[in-house]
């Protein structure tokens, strides 16, 4: 790979200005959007209330998927192949997780059986535990954290088994043993849990934050805030009326929070210890890592184990903020993960976030425009498919960790 | 005192044998070079003593120590040393990151070994904080030189330090090999600018299709006829 990171040709004066051209052109679209965005608000066709949501929730998409990303870009950048188990390794690990946290809230209440299986045969229900936030804060921090343990335990398990065996056999048989693994750990999933789609938290507390003469106020609902009872405002605006607001439950923030919280202990991973410096120079130059007597498996474990608890907490904070889980979740959401990370360019942690919040804003913001949501997932790998004719590494550029 | 003593070594990657009983030894503080024709097993003997190829047969000495089946981390330990030919440097990383990455087998690094490292390549400390594929191609070959230099070994092993440096810069170069070898680095070097490595080097081996072709001093190779002829373009 040359160092300047393109793939083009050097010096071939017609690709230069083909290129040129394309970002332009993109470039001028998405200000011709942006300009219409801003339009319809103007005009009123589309409600302020509407686009916030809309922002709102791409960005949690996004978060979501960044941080799903970050374990894949890793094994990808170290050990250099295309995890297709690595969405379901993120079900498997939502699953033992959340069983955890059933346990935890409800042993002596509950059947034992009926907590570990999550309410297999149904006669267990979300409401019976009441499982939120504010509700159960120990046990959702509990489930954070175990979620991350026990996926990072099953990504370990997974490589003992599999991948480490087929280290030396070349990346696309490896590629092609992680979609078996993907098949068995989902229907383990559907035998042991059965397919049907659950409930496993109630509800979570919401406050509106409206705005009004563009002075933000919040309130416990929406109805409180149009009738103009908030509960905290600042810095003036009390009982006064607003139109637009933004509504946002307390398993999004707590998603936002730890995402960011996450990254930034990843990045400060990454960049200041031994063991952050020995993943990207293993990701750079793995023959030189070896030859500088840096213990290549003892990274690679270090990745599984920190990839994987990324994923299984992203899983775990995903279901909490659905409040639903079902044996396909991680399937469905790997594509966009996918999307997401190359986009950013694999193997770049940052670009994992951003490609994540680009695909997530585009999923949601394309609503704007198009005529069915079914046409939103499309659309995320045609914006894919399009960042990558102009930057074909990638928006963040190189095999580089960090 | 022998401080490496490579015996009747066959070697390969995999299947592919390319030694074929290959004896070479280095002398403490001694300067000692390898030269050939291409595909002459040269880089195979280098990768074979610090455990990259695969060794099939022989036997490998290190300060007395026998290190044929070492993993590489143990053999760096023994104060041996390896610059490959390329990619010797973490591009994507800081010099100083690259400097540490040397240093990694310690638990933590003198801040000593740096300011060594440093004196000999002053440019490196005013560089340290960029990265290293934004540098030139000899600016990258003195952070491999350094991160190898960090462990202060006993003995360098260098493959082909000179290739792709512009040719103002390869006598620089073979200056700063000869002063680590005078401060006590014993070096083992292949080189395809073989005329420059012999009159620099104390001895030298000349290697041909994976064997052992002749050796010694090396003014004693420079004025050899059959070596000129055959190795050295006339």
């Amino acid at each position: 790979m040359p160092p300047n990171g393109s793939y083009l040709p050097q010096g071939n004066p017609q690709y230069v200005v083909r290129n040129y051209y394309l970002e332009l052109i993109f470039l001028g679209i998405l200000l011709l959007l942006l300009v219409d965005l801003l339009n319809s608000v103007r005009t009123g066709a589309l409600p302020l209330t509407r686009l916030l949501t809309f922002v709102w929730d791409g960005i949690i998409i996004g978060l979501a998927l960044g941080l799903a990303g970050v374990g894949l870009s890793m094994t990808y950048s170290i050990l250099g192949f295309a995890n297709v188990s690595h969405g379901d390794a993120m079900t498997a690990g939502a699953f033992l997780g959340w069983s955890s946290v059933f346990l935890l809230v409800g042993y002596g209440d509950e059947a034992f059986g009926q907590l570990l299986l999550l309410g297999v045969g149904g006669d267990l229900f979300a409401s019976d535990l009441g499982i939120s936030l504010f509700k159960r804060p120990w046990a959702v921090l509990f489930g954070i954290v175990a979620t991350g343990a026990l996926t990072a335990g099953l990504s370990l398990l997974i490589d003992r088994l599999v991948f480490k065996p087929l280290r030396d056999v070349g990346s696309l048989m490896v590629l092609v043993a992680s979609v078996g693994v993907a098949f068995i750990l989902r229907y383990l999933v559907v035998f042991f849990y059965k397919p049907t789609q659950r409930s496993v938290a109630v509800a979570p507390e919401r406050a509106a934050i409206g705005l009004f003469d563009g002075v933000p106020v919040i309130a416990a609902s929406r109805e409180e805030l149009v009738a103009g009872e908030s509960i905290l405002e600042f810095p003036v605006g009390v009982g006064r009326k607003t139109q637009s607001y933004l509504q946002v439950t307390s398993h999004e923030v707590l998603l936002i929070v730890t995402t960011i919280l996450l990254m930034v202990g990843l990045h400060l991973l990454l960049q200041r210890t031994k063991l952050g410096k020995s993943m990207r120079a293993m990701a750079d130059n793995e023959e030189l890592a070896r030859a500088r007597g840096i213990p290549t498996e003892r990274v690679i474990n270090w990745t599984w184990i920190i990839g994987g608890s990324c994923t299984g907490i992203a899983g775990f904070l995903v279901v909490l903020e659905r409040g639903t889980m079902s044996f396909q979740f991680g399937w469905l959401l790997l594509l966009l993960i996918f999307a997401a990370v190359i986009l950013g360019g694999i193997g770049s942690i940052y670009g994992a976030i951003v490609g994540g919040i680009v695909i997530g804003l585009t999923t949601t913001l394309s609503l704007v425009w198009l005529p069915e949501a079914t046409l939103a997932r499309p659309v995320a790998f045609v914006i894919m498919i399009l960042v990558l004719l102009v930057r074909p590494q990638g928006l963040f550029r190189g095999r580089v960790v960090g | 005192m022998t401080l490496l003593d490579v015996s009747d070594l066959d070697a390969g990657y995999g299947d592919l044998q390319i030694l074929e009983s290959v004896d070479i030894e280095v002398s403490g503080r001694e300067y000692v070079t390898i030269v050939g024709p291409n595909g002459a097993g040269k880089s195979t003997v280098m990768r074979a003593i610090c455990s990259i190829a695969t060794i099939m047969d022989g036997e490998i000495l290190f300060d007395g120590t026998d290190i044929t089946r070492m993993n590489q981390a143990e053999i760096i330990h023994h104060g041996l040393s390896y610059v490959p030919q390329s990619g010797n440097v973490f591009t994507t990383m800081t010099v100083r990151e690259n400097l540490e990455m040397g240093g990694y087998v310690l638990d933590a690094i003198p801040p000593e070994r740096f300011q060594a490292v440093y004196e000999r390549f002053p440019i490196l400390e005013e560089r340290a904080d960029q990265k290293v594929g934004t540098m030139s191609g000899g600016q990258q070959q003195m952070v491999a030189m350094g991160q190898a230099l960090m462990l202060n070994p006993e003995m360098l092993l260098l493959d082909e330090p000179s290739a792709g440096l512009a040719p103002s810069l390869v006598d620089d170069m073979f200056d700063k090999i000869d002063e680590i070898n005078e401060d006590g680095t014993a070096i083992l070097m292949v080189e395809q600018n073989a005329k420059e490595a012999l009159r620099r080097c104390d001895r030298g081996y000349v290697l041909a299709q994976g064997q052992n072709y002749h050796e010694g001093p090396g003014d004693e190779l420079l004025a050899d006829e059959q070596v000129r002829r055959d190795f050295l373009g006339g």
